[in-house]
């Protein structure tokens, strides 16, 4: 293995639904010698790709948590991150876009940037991650990768630059142009491992001489010497790709590739692409936060000989105990080093280290900077940092969003509640997006996660994998409450039933807050509250807005202001002030006109044109608001804010409705207020409840 | 000032004056000139008045994308809130926002039967009770006298009024862009389906707007109205 990180790429592959991705994945494994046989996702032969390796993921034809693998192409060493495609997962996407330095965006021919191609674009972005295109199943009816080069173009924002042209489309496609050797290639033998390079067919001369051009004048933007090159007529193939790996890499270019991975065409060129135009760990700044002087930002460095900075980024339960994905970011590791994790302070040795593929692995006994690998017998949280004993950072928090939706879940026996115990801690390691908690007063376990499927997944990982046969309740969105007016309170806690009394007054207001949950402005002057209760004040306001009179949902946007009060010498204490104001809190909540809100998903749906009329249907049904409809062609793509409550068995109804031609993806938007009569219905029922409660 | 009086004072009221009480369901209105004159800003402007009533817009594209034209809506809405000093600024924003679909289309792949189709479909299936349609950015060049008349067949069968924007170009016209009535020449042969046009002059720092064209009535000619080139708004 080399241990030059020049010669390195971090790379994952981003997609929407079905754009090919696994596929993807299972050819360049193939091609770099790392399996013997290719398989499909959803496969003739039961095998199922080998990227896929949970039973259910084989089963739904869906990949959900990403498997690192590790190949070699011409030289150098490239780390795959296989990322979900499907919006219930993003939180793994991201969490792989951290720890990587490059990324492949796959494209359908046909279907082009959709949906969920955007949301990934746009996580891309966000962790500023350089990506190549390319562009898949040119070999389907209706392949128009010309189309989806613009689409780059308008859609995303992409300098998009086509590094190729298709040698025939649909069922006519056999290979491609390279525009910068200016040779056609075709891809040979079964499985088109046999590249056979031959000149550009006469047909395709002209539109290759305009392609290339176009080429050449984006790569010349990012050096001058290609551009004198050219103007002198001699231009390198190394002068071209060092100047479209320039731009790539300060992520103002896109090379675009081409192919079918079904078809076994294309895919050799595009890992020359990864190797030519992503980053190495080195060209990649990163920094680490440090723990000692607050929020400080440190510069990483690529280099072996660093002390050593990583980041646990994904968890796995493997048979022989927990698997531990890291990146290096700085410095290198070997077998027996002692690191610590810098979160919980502890000293961890290291035993053994790994390369992975996908289910099988391979003992290693260094890893160098940049490397991502795998630790064996680590306790750790996702997203925790290790570093060498002394020194004291964290990697950026990763951005975790709030649980929209929760599921109560009951073991069917006891057994299961062991093992689904165990079940519960492995997962809230693993994604934290995904929490559980037990709920104090049904004294149910509730699992919280980010939509339907997420929390499906989980309760047939919990069967398959722990044997924990469990029954779940109804689906239950995470209301909130929230105040609609300010209003001021006046409050006074007294007791006095012998012994030690209890004595504390509170006077202020509480107010809509725009952004934020909880606020809490001290105006008291003159010692009217001794300083010492003003905290009891605080933690007695926060007591009341974690639940809410309306529904008994949390309470958010609340800015609680106290400018006055009165106190006892004897009788107050700290816990007569935490009374007062939740006391002065339940009292002032009845006045402030609270309402309920709701999360608001945020769904585009896309399908052939002919079904518009009953999507606006299902969208108007659910309290939906449609914001656009998009036609081009006859493909549609209809964007809507719709209620979560409302969104359950969406995809079933969506599916009878549209002969399964449609599909959809939802994220959370924001939180919105629920109309009055849905309002009412909620209130009932949640009175309903507590008189149950109260009466058993 | 509350929403009320602000659609009392729009100017848009003094619009309508102009064209004997507006547009009118069933009726076809185009405004006319050249490009990046402020036709679409006309448009978003006249849909947003009817958004303040509480009438449901849809706002249909050929051109530019969703993104764009949401951005037009927003600008146009908070140049409003601001010039008028509007009360509850946000609630009213979100109140309005329930009222507007946008319906794109790439003209090339658009058949007019299948753009009224889709417009009817979400009239009926998505239960949306429009009574303005605003078509922005469709190619008088490209189209029929068969296509004007399907729109108006279709405003009159939904009672709809539907405004379009018309992009004069002056390249094409040899003889000057208006024949000797002020109608845009392009125009000329579709007439009989248009029930009010006016047309955008852009003069010296603001935009002049001229009817030619209204129901059945002589045209009063130039409104005591402009459209302010900075805010892009009618005043």
């Amino acid at each position: 293995m080399s241990t030059n990180n020049a010669k390195m790429r971090n790379i994952g592959i981003s997609a929407h639904i079905d754009s090919g991705k696994t596929t993807l994945t299972e050819r360049i494994l193939f091609y770099c010698k790392k399996i013997h046989r290719t398989h499909e996702v959803k496969g003739k032969d039961g095998v199922g790709a080998t990227m896929d390796h949970m039973e259910l993921e084989r089963e739904r034809g869906i990949t959900i948590t990403s498997a690192a693998t590790y190949v070699e192409w011409e030289g150098c060493s490239i780390n795959i991150i296989d990322t979900p495609g499907h919006v219930d997962f993003t939180i793994e996407v991201e969490r792989s876009l951290r720890v990587l330095d490059g990324a492949v965006l796959v494209l359908c021919a046909v279907g082009g940037v959709q949906s969920q191609t955007i949301t990934v674009d746009r996580q891309l972005k966000r962790y500023n991650v350089p990506r190549i295109a390319f562009i898949n199943k040119c070999d389907r009816i209706g392949a128009n990768p010309l189309k989806v080069r613009d689409q780059l173009e308008d859609k995303l924002r992409h300098n998009a630059v086509l590094m190729q042209i298709p040698i025939g489309l649909e069922d006519k496609f056999r290979g491609v142009v390279d525009l910068v050797t200016q040779k056609a290639i075709y891809f040979d033998g079964r499985d088109g491992e046999n590249l056979r390079v031959e000149e550009i067919p006469a047909e395709l001369a002209d539109e290759a001489r305009v392609r290339r051009e176009a080429l050449l004048d984006a790569a010349s933007m990012f050096s001058d010497e290609l551009t004198e090159a050219l103007l002198e007529d001699r231009a390198t193939e190394a002068l071209i790709h060092a100047a479209l790996r320039k731009g790539t890499i300060a992520r103002k270019l896109t090379p675009v590739f081409l192919g079918s991975a079904y078809k076994n065409k294309g895919v050799q060129p595009l890992l020359d692409g990864v190797v030519r135009y992503l980053p190495s760990p080195a060209d990649v700044e990163n920094t680490a936060l440090s723990l000692e002087t607050e929020g400080a930002e440190v510069k990483l460095t690529a280099d072996d000989a660093a002390p050593a900075v990583l980041l646990a980024f994904k968890l796995e339960d493997g048979p022989y105990g927990q698997l531990s994905y890291i990146r290096i970011y700085q410095g290198s590791l070997k077998k027996g080093d002692e690191i610590t994790n810098t979160r919980s302070r502890q000293k961890v040795k290291i035993g053994r280290l790994v390369r992975m593929h996908a289910d099988s692995m391979e003992d290693i006994a260094f890893a160098g900077a940049g490397d991502i690998v795998a630790l064996f017998g680590i306790d750790c949280a996702s997203g925790d940092t290790f570093a060498a004993p002394g020194l004291a950072v964290a990697m950026t928090s990763i951005y975790v969003p709030e649980p929209v939706i929760s599921l109560a879940i009951r073991p069917v026996d006891n057994k299961a509640l062991d093992r689904m115990a165990k079940a519960l801690n492995r997962f809230t390691k693993e994604d934290p997006t995904f929490r559980t908690f037990v709920d104090p007063e049904s004294h149910e376990t509730i699992i919280q996660g980010m939509g339907e499927l997420h929390l499906e997944v989980y309760v047939e990982r919990m069967k398959r994998e722990y044997d924990a046969e469990v029954e779940t309740g109804k689906p239950q969105v995470a209301y909130r409450e929230a105040i609609s007016q300010a209003v001021e309170f006046d409050y006074t806690h007294k007791k006095q039933t012998g012994g030690a009394g209890q004595y504390g007054r509170v006077i202020g207001t509480i107010e809509p807050l725009a952004e934020g949950t909880y606020e809490f402005v001290n105006e008291v002057k003159g010692g009217r509250i001794p300083r010492e209760f003003i905290l009891a004040c605080d933690k007695g306001f926060r007591a009341a807005v974690r639940k809410g009179d309306l529904i008994g949902f949390p309470i958010t946007g609340v800015r609680v202001r106290l400018s006055d009060g009165a106190s006892h010498d004897v009788d107050s204490s700290d816990h007569a002030f935490q009374a007062a104001a939740i006391g002065a809190f339940r009292q002032a909540y009845r006045k402030a006109k609270p309402q309920i809100l709701e999360p608001i998903m945020k769904v585009s749906v896309e399908g052939p044109s002919e079904f518009a009329g009953n999507i606006f249907g299902t969208i108007n049904q659910r309290r939906g608001i449609i914001v656009s409809s998009v036609e081009d062609g006859s493909f549609s793509r209809v964007d809507a804010e719709v209620p979560l409550s409302e969104m359950f068995g969406y995809s079933m109804v969506l599916r009878s409705l549209t002969q399964g031609k449609a599909e959809f993806t939802m994220e959370f938007l924001k939180y919105g207020r629920v109309p009055a009569a849905v309002a009412e219905a909620l209130i009932a029922e949640h009175q309903g409840r507590n008189r149950d409660a109260g009466a058993k | 000032m509350v929403k009320a009086e602000l659609i009392k004072r729009s100017p848009l009221r003094v619009f309508e004056k102009s064209i004997h009480g507006g547009l009118g369901p069933g009726n076809i209105g185009v405004l006319a000139s050249p490009k990046g004159v402020g036709k679409t800003a006309c448009l978003v402007h006249i849909a947003t008045d009817k958004l303040f009533q509480g009438k449901p817009v849809i706002h249909v594209s050929y051109s530019s994308r969703v993104d764009y034209i949401i951005t037009w809506y927003e600008d146009i809405f908070k140049e409003i809130a601001k010039n008028r000093r509007l009360r509850a600024a946000v609630d009213i924003h979100d109140e309005i926002i329930k009222n507007r679909v946008i319906m794109n289309f790439k003209q090339e792949g658009a058949r007019t039967e299948q753009v009224l189709k889709s417009v009817e479909a979400m009239v009926t299936f998505g239960k949306f009770a429009a009574q303005s349609v605003i078509v922005d950015g469709y190619d008088f060049t490209q189209g029929t006298c068969g296509d004007l008349a399907k729109f108006k067949e279709f405003a009159a069968k939904l009672s709809l009024e539907v405004w379009f924007s018309a992009s004069l170009k002056e390249a094409e016209a040899e003889a000057g862009l208006y024949d000797a009535a002020g109608i845009p020449v392009v125009l000329t042969p579709l007439c009989a389906s248009i029930d009010v046009l006016i047309t955008l002059h852009a003069t010296g720092d603001h935009v002049e707007l001229k009817v030619v064209k209204d129901h059945g009535h002589p045209a009063v000619g130039l409104l005591p109205l402009k459209l302010d080139p900075k805010t892009l708004l009618i005043i």
